[in-house]
């Protein structure tokens, strides 16, 4: 815990009467939100895979999953909160502690942020602010300690920021992605975050418990990739549900969760065989990219996209709340201690296509990843999303649009805020695109 | 075959009932408060104009921000395939369409079969869409019809902030305070609007013709602001108010053949 006596860089000192009422009120509203979400997910397919009962239940992120937590703290586990996918999470399971994503998808706390930071910060930020500061994230207050990766502006303050409640450990990213100095530069972070872990949490990262983590990350990759080539034919999910599923890795526990993501598997593999779709095979084929999307507030775009009129149907995204969290494995060669922690550093430098890396042809990654999805998951139409104030990938924009125009796949660019508000004029946006998208049939 | 467009929009609802091709009857009145009465009563009026009743109408499709609240509409069309299909239809050499309305400003393109290929709408903000001038006409104490005509007259340009509506009112004021006359100042207004219209039609790419339609289309004043801009002549149709209404009674009629079949 922090030393409190220690006055409080930016976080202000909010009386417990206010944090209670503040929290009260939120928690209702997102618990209802939470079941708006599922309820809507349910209606919009008739006959659910029944595995997905389980990820509903695993979506209350005031429910199950958080008691399950603390009855590990209460055994003495640390839990390891993380604010961005860099956070190297098998060296955490191998300390035999618990790994948790703590970024807020909630719109109600970014107007707290507000009270700290101007509102034309990233509400991702703000909103994570609120959160804390009305202790309303059960994950993020369960977390002993904090993985911050110096990614973006917003995400570099927020460390600073959260500092005022947590113990934070800052991990310092390089921006150019392929060159031998950043990969050894990351390489000596890696190993040091190793050497925090240990220290903090007084266990050992062994070679075999390293070994045991990487191969249930392994196992978890492996069980996402086999739902994303069920992603890839005729829809017999849908895009929110797979999107659910996928988000969910980052509190669930891994192993149990890769069990249940293969039984969501067989049971569309069945589908797939009775060519059972989930909605008609010529419902326009979306992808998102760009600022993640948060669950379980921030789900708007996905519901909108599913329940327009024309209907279209996400089949793939690039945003590191969604495929990025698990797409890509890590390559061991060796399983030695030094040939792991090579093998993590690769990966979570090498295959992130985050717009907070540039090189010699700047973001080329993210352009590849972006062309290669759709080709492979035959994607129609590209929906790139960006919160107000999300400066790298509004920036990037330019570039995604280019290379997709070239291939004569449509993008769109949808802007919008931690707010409700604005469904009805997204609505409107969204829509139009979709119908584009049909538009050689309709008119 | 007879079909009705209707267009109910922010500030007004727009109704056009179409006969083989031809327009046969056109009527608008203001939203409101009750945008589904004020819609009943242009459907009335239009059918009244064309001399038919609602059941001569074959298909009845409908657009606009309200479209959700729209009455006896069959099927619904987006705002910017409105306005490709109409566009095209009244310009065949129309290739970007511009519509800049009471609370929204878009700019599309789209191919010689009125299909819209791509699109970009204003972000969440008024400050270049009618409304604006609207806002700025109030500043100036001026008639919202008398600033586009005051405009022409200035002399030279004085550059304004177009980023947001409240913004771009406390720009005037300061305008008001160095004494500037209202000729200048109504045009920078106008300058402003284009400059915000003009960056959105640049990222899809300016494709001529280029078509201007919406209701501002009327104001003379973003006319020539938005000429100078582009350094093009923008095409304007006649009543380009009531482009999104015929768009989809085109679009009625294009699904009632479909239905037909």
């Amino acid at each position: 815990m922090k030393n409190k006596s220690v006055e409080n860089k930016y976080l202000p000192e909010v009386p417990r009467k206010e944090i209670d009422e503040l929290k009260n009120t939120v928690k209702t509203a997102s618990q209802k939100i939470i079941a708006d979400n599922i309820a809507r997910m349910k209606k919009a397919d008739s006959h659910r895979p029944e595995a997905m009962k389980y990820f509903d239940d695993i979506a209350d992120l005031f429910g199950q999953r958080q008691e399950e937590i603390q009855a590990e703290k209460e055994k003495g586990k640390k839990v390891i909160g993380y604010l961005c996918l860099f956070a190297p999470t098998e060296l955490i399971m191998a300390a035999d502690a618990i790994p948790v994503r703590v970024n807020s998808g909630w719109y109600d706390t970014s107007k707290l942020g507000d009270r700290i930071v101007p509102v034309e910060v990233c509400p991702v930020i703000r909103s994570t602010i609120g959160a804390k500061m009305i202790e309303l994230s059960p994950f993020l207050e369960k977390s002993d300690a904090l993985i911050s990766v110096l990614t973006c502006d917003g995400m570099t303050k927020l460390s600073e920021i959260l500092g005022d409640a947590k113990t934070i450990w800052g991990m310092n990213i390089p921006r150019i992605k392929d060159s031998t100095q950043s990969l050894r530069f990351w390489s000596d972070e890696i190993k040091h975050m190793k050497d925090q872990i240990e220290k903090f949490t007084g266990n050992k990262i062994t070679r075999k418990s390293l070994k045991e983590a990487i191969e249930v990350s392994h196992r978890a990759t492996k069980a996402f990739r086999r739902l994303q080539e069920l992603r890839k034919g005729p829809p017999v999910i849908m895009g929110r549900d797979a999107m659910l599923v996928n988000q969910a890795y980052v509190w669930d526990d891994k192993v149990r969760w890769t069990e249940k993501t293969e039984a969501l598997c067989d049971e569309l593999d069945k589908r797939v065989a009775n060519k059972d779709w989930v909605c008609p095979p010529d419902t326009p084929r979306v992808m998102v990219t760009g600022t993640p999307m948060f669950w379980p507030d921030n789900w708007k775009l996905p519901t909108l996209v599913e329940e327009a009129s024309p209907k279209g149907i996400i089949v793939a995204d690039e945003q590191c709340s969604g495929e990025r969290i698990l797409n890509d494995p890590i390559g061991v060669d060796e399983w030695s201690m030094d040939d792991m922690l090579k093998a993590i550093s690769e990966r979570y430098l090498m295959a992130s296509t985050c717009p907070c890396f540039t090189s010699e042809d700047g973001n080329e990654d993210r352009i590849n990843w972006l062309l290669n999805k759709v080709k492979e998951w035959n994607i129609q139409g590209v929906i790139y999303y960006v919160v107000r104030g999300c400066m790298l990938y509004a920036m990037e924009y330019t570039r995604v649009k280019k290379a997709l125009d070239k291939i004569n796949v449509p993008v769109y660019y949808l802007d919008t805020e931690y707010t409700r508000e604005d469904v009805g004029q997204m609505k409107t946006r969204v829509e139009a695109f979709l119908e584009m998208l049909t538009a050689r049939v309709d008119f | 075959m007879i079909t009705c467009g209707m267009d109910l929009g922010t500030q007004r609802v727009k109704v056009v009932v179409l006969k083989d091709g031809k327009v046969v009857g056109r009527a608008q009145g203001f939203s409101g408060f009750d945008p589904t009465k004020a819609a009943e009563k242009a459907v009335s009026d239009a059918l009244k104009e064309a001399n038919l009743t609602m059941s001569d109408v074959k298909h009845f499709s409908a657009t606009g921000s309200a479209v959700d609240m729209a009455p006896y509409a069959n099927s619904t069309v987006s705002m910017m395939g409105a306005d490709a299909k109409a566009g095209v239809f009244l310009v065949p050499a129309a290739r970007t369409i511009i519509d800049v309305g009471a609370e929204e400003a878009r700019a599309l393109k789209c191919d010689e079969k009125g299909i819209m290929v791509d699109f970009v709408v204003n972000e969440r903000c008024a400050a270049g869409a009618g409304a604006f001038i609207e806002a700025m006409s109030r500043a100036l104490e001026v008639k919202l019809e008398e600033m586009g005509p005051l405009s022409l007259k200035a002399e030279r340009a004085s550059p304004i902030n177009a980023s947001c509506v409240i913004f771009g009112e406390s720009d005037v004021v300061s305008l008001i305070h160095r004494q500037e006359s209202k000729p200048e100042i109504a045009r920078a207004v106008f300058d402003a609007m284009a400059d915000r219209v003009s960056s959105m039609i640049h990222r899809l790419g300016v494709n001529p013709e280029v078509v201007l339609v919406g209701g501002v289309a009327k104001d003379v004043g973003f006319v020539a602001s938005l000429n100078r801009k582009l350094g093009l002549s923008v095409v304007i149709p006649e009543y380009p108010d009531y482009v999104g209404a015929l768009g989809a009674a085109l679009t009625a009629a294009s699904r009632a053949a479909k239905e037909a079949q």
